[in-house]
């Protein structure tokens, strides 16, 4: 009996292995290469030239750029996924309302989902163009604006139209969320509150808000580690320029990995982020055992 | 709910969603404004909405400058390998997830969480000297379509595994056992009852895997040199990144003919894919 259950499990093992080697080589031997560059000294070319401790570190924490990045890193993050988790709410409340024609409204609001984000930010670009682009045509148009906006020139309207972009490709995937942690709470709750006289903004806030917080928790943290590693948008952009005015971490990682070839610095820099990120992963995984 | 209740709530959400909704569509309507325009159209002042004459012809400008189909057939390929790679891991994997007694399920779990949290863009450092090292065909995997195809599969499997896991979960067991008491093996009931059942997962599971191969960047940004093995999403950004003239109707004819499939297919199957992924993100 024992060994039939032993061979059972075994079998069970046998079935997850292929997804366990497969994900463990791609993600285990980077990661150790990674480890293994960020104390070393490297040349251009990837040759490890020797143990360098800490080095690779502060040279990174004293290059200017990195600190301003990882400045921008922080409002970029919070600006994307404020933004995002704001709009999404109000979309997701809206969406959740039988209404004329609500079928056609969230395939719409879903639609940037399906487009790459390089292509989007390809789109966005041209946009923007100062000379034709149909912002600020559309600006003008409606007498917002005289004469032309070189939007691309400065990373003070650079960067926000970055953020924009990222706002909108993120609304999709939030609002799905949302929608999901909507659907969940029973409508009997809600007829129960109108029986009992609340109106509907006092069953908004002492019901739909506190459900729904959860689901919100949940939104927050996988945008915070979607638009933190998020590449395409700025390095299609400005590729962190002009002058480095746009550099997130990410795509300042990668300028110094494949750009200016110093692997030693970009490593470190990757170990950077993957210890931010490990941190918020540590953080949704304490929100979901909160749920459960 | 009376019929004038309904017609001001259609108004007030259709309005509430308006601005939104202009920020999606822009994009849309500038890539078919300029895709449509000669150059000389894109280049006046001020610019129009609607071309003036319809140049067609700049998708087949672009086609050729673009290499447009070689890059199309590259994106595909890529696409449909990586996810085949994909469900023929993750399929058995979920499998024993959510039907057998798996011993360190919850490690396992754990796991595929963490590597959910991998973007490849941190680790591409990683990746590139993994390729490098990794002889294949004479040379490395670097400059190769396969191991684009590796690394798409290997950070799509936590989602597949999730997602496949949380649906054949809701699959009930009887219909199996029924089977094995006709005298059908464990392995004959998983191939006739369970998998067909399983169907509607697997194919949502491949879609979402699909787009997202389709629409990466990074990675195929590192590995790929060969103009002849580009996808087409880096061909469409080299035909803006670093050039001094952009010919905007064409970048604009390209980017509109690699999105309208995706967004078509997406479109179509979006209300399974917001089930399913609700299903899997959050339960």
């Amino acid at each position: 009996m024992r060994g039939r259950a032993g061979r059972r499990k075994a079998a069970a093992w046998l079935l997850v292995l292929p997804s366990l080697l497969l994900a463990l080589a791609v993600l285990l031997y980077p990661f150790w290469e990674i480890l293994r560059l960020s104390v070393s000294d490297v040349s251009r070319f990837g040759q490890v030239r020797g143990f360098v401790g800490l080095a690779n570190f502060a040279r990174v924490f004293a290059d200017p750029v990195f600190r301003a990045a990882l400045l921008r890193t922080l409002v970029w993050t919070g600006a994307v996924v404020g933004g995002t988790v704001l709009v999404s709410a109000g979309v997701a409340l809206v969406l959740r309302q039988d209404f004329v024609g609500r079928g056609l409204a969230r395939v719409l609001v879903m639609l940037p989902w399906s487009i790459s984000l390089s292509m989007a930010a390809i789109v966005w670009l041209w946009a923007f163009d100062g000379d034709h682009g149909m912002v600020n045509t559309t600006l003008r148009t409606l007498g917002l604006l005289h004469g032309n906006v070189q939007w691309m020139a400065r990373p003070a309207t650079a960067f926000p139209v970055e953020i924009g972009a990222g706002i909108l490709v993120s609304v999709p995937f939030t609002t799905t969320i949302l929608l999901g942690g909507l659907s969940s709470i029973p409508g009997e709750i809600y007829e129960a509150a109108s029986i009992d006289g609340a109106t509907r903004l006092q069953s908004f806030r002492h019901l739909t808000l506190p459900l729904l917080r959860g689901f919100v928790n949940i939104a927050i943290v996988l945008n915070v580690i979607y638009v933190f590693n998020s590449f395409p948008i700025i390095w299609v952009m400005t590729q962190g320029g002009p002058d480095n005015g746009t550099h997130i971490l990410v795509t300042y990682l990668y300028e110094v990995a494949f750009r200016l070839g110093r692997p030693g610095p970009a490593a470190a820099v990757s170990l950077v982020m993957l210890a931010i990120v490990f941190a918020a992963t540590l953080l949704y995984v304490r929100l979901q055992r909160e749920r459960a | 709910m009376t019929v004038r209740r309904l017609i001001g709530r259609s108004l007030l959400s259709w309005a509430a969603l308006s601005p939104l909704l202009l920020l999606v569509l822009f994009p849309f309507a500038v890539m078919l404004s300029t895709a449509l325009k000669p150059i000389d159209e894109v280049l006046a002042w001020p610019p129009r909405w609607l071309p003036q004459r319809l140049a067609w012809r700049n998708f087949a400008d672009m086609w050729t400058a673009a290499d447009f189909g070689t890059a199309a057939l590259n994106s595909l390929g890529i696409s449909i390998a990586a996810t085949l790679l994909a469900l023929a891991v993750a399929v058995p994997a979920a499998y024993a997830v959510a039907r057998l007694d798996l011993p360190g399920r919850d490690l396992y779990r754990q796991f595929l969480l963490v590597t959910q949290m991998l973007s490849p863009v941190l680790l591409v450092l990683g990746l590139f000297r993994m390729a490098a090292s990794v002889p294949f065909g004479g040379g490395t995997l670097v400059d190769t379509r396969t191991g684009v195809v590796l690394i798409y599969a290997a950070f799509n499997i936590a989602f597949a595994v999730w997602m496949l896991a949380s649906y054949f979960a809701t699959i009930p067991r009887d219909l199996e056992e029924a089977a094995w008491i006709d005298g059908c093996t464990r392995a004959g009931a998983v191939l006739r009852i369970f998998l067909p059942l399983a169907a509607p997962a697997i194919a949502v599971t491949a879609i979402v895997t699909f787009v997202a191969a389709w629409n990466e960047f990074t990675v195929a940004l590192t590995l790929l040199r060969d103009p002849a093995k580009l996808t087409l999403t880096l061909r469409v950004v080299n035909l803006v990144a670093g050039r001094y003239s952009v010919q905007w109707n064409q970048v604009m004819a390209a980017t509109l003919l690699a999105t309208l499939p995706v967004a078509v297919i997406f479109t179509l199957l979006q209300r399974y894919l917001v089930q399913g992924l609700t299903l899997g993100a959050v339960k």
